[in-house]
């Protein structure tokens, strides 16, 4: 099972890095857009596969692996630190609310939505 | 393409070693320990990565890029952070999800800047004298 979890972090991790990637490309990064969409994203969608329930081996593969891997806390948290540390405390506050806040209503809102088509 | 299969190997192995963790770390009195757990350790270890440059300019692009990126981005993570608050405000533990909303932000700025500070101490580039 960890296994599962691993091929689909890596995948996860991949994808990650070709968004960040595409994202700085295109927008710069000046502020952290990638790793909020990411997260943003990565939230609604295990929102929507737990509440949709499809089992034990696509929620460890899709949810535990891929988008496990695909969003990150690490990032998150250092970005935070940096902009911190550059003295922008607006843009702190803003990433840090944006991320928590704009997270647990994604994910409530992926559930809720889940749970309708789950039937 | 070092990068990608560097990115791909310790995905994996972050993944999974965040898989095991939650499955050998009990839930203590309701409380989500194992991602607090992991998410603050990795917050400590990827400031650090970013900003031990003596130590990393070292090593080829691709092993702080897969560790970095694949190893401890895959290991932490936002999505089920952000679901088990979502599961702990619905059954109306505010107690509860309010402690582990406040211990992994604020833990994670505190082991954040404990990375970055401990990196830039001893492991940043020495300032090259004008």
């Amino acid at each position: 099972m960890a296994a599962l979890a691993g091929l689909g972090a890596a995948a996860g991790a991949l994808s990650r890095y070709a968004t960040t990637k595409w994202v700085t490309g295109r927008w710069g990064n000046r502020w952290p857009f990638a790793t909020l969409v990411i997260n943003l994203l990565g939230s609604l969608l295990l929102g929507l596969l737990t509440g949709w329930h499809w089992g034990t081996w696509p929620t460890v593969i899709l949810g535990t692996g891929v988008l496990g891997g695909f969003t990150t806390y690490s990032t998150f948290s250092h970005e935070l630190v940096m902009l911190l540390d550059q003295r922008r405390y607006g843009a702190a506050l803003g990433y840090g609310l944006a991320s928590v806040g704009g997270g647990l209503l994604l994910a409530a809102l992926g559930l809720f939505v889940g749970l309708r088509f789950a039937g | 393409m070092a990068n990608v299969l560097a990115i791909l190997i310790c995905g994996f192995l972050g993944g999974s070693l965040r898989y095991w963790l939650g499955e050998v770390i009990p839930t203590g009195a309701g409380f989500p320990w194992s991602l607090v757990l992991i998410n603050l350790l990795g917050s400590g270890l990827l400031a650090w990565l970013s900003h031990a440059r003596r130590l990393t300019a070292k090593w080829p692009e691709a092993l702080t890029v897969g560790l970095g990126v694949g190893g401890v981005g895959a290991f932490t993570t936002f999505s089920t952070f952000s679901l088990t608050t979502v599961n702990l405000l619905e059954k109306q533990q505010w107690g509860l999800a309010t402690a582990y909303l406040a211990v992994t932000v604020l833990g994670g700025l505190v082991c954040s800047t404990l990375g970055v500070w401990s990196a830039r101490r001893w492991w940043g580039l020495p300032l090259v004298e004008p």
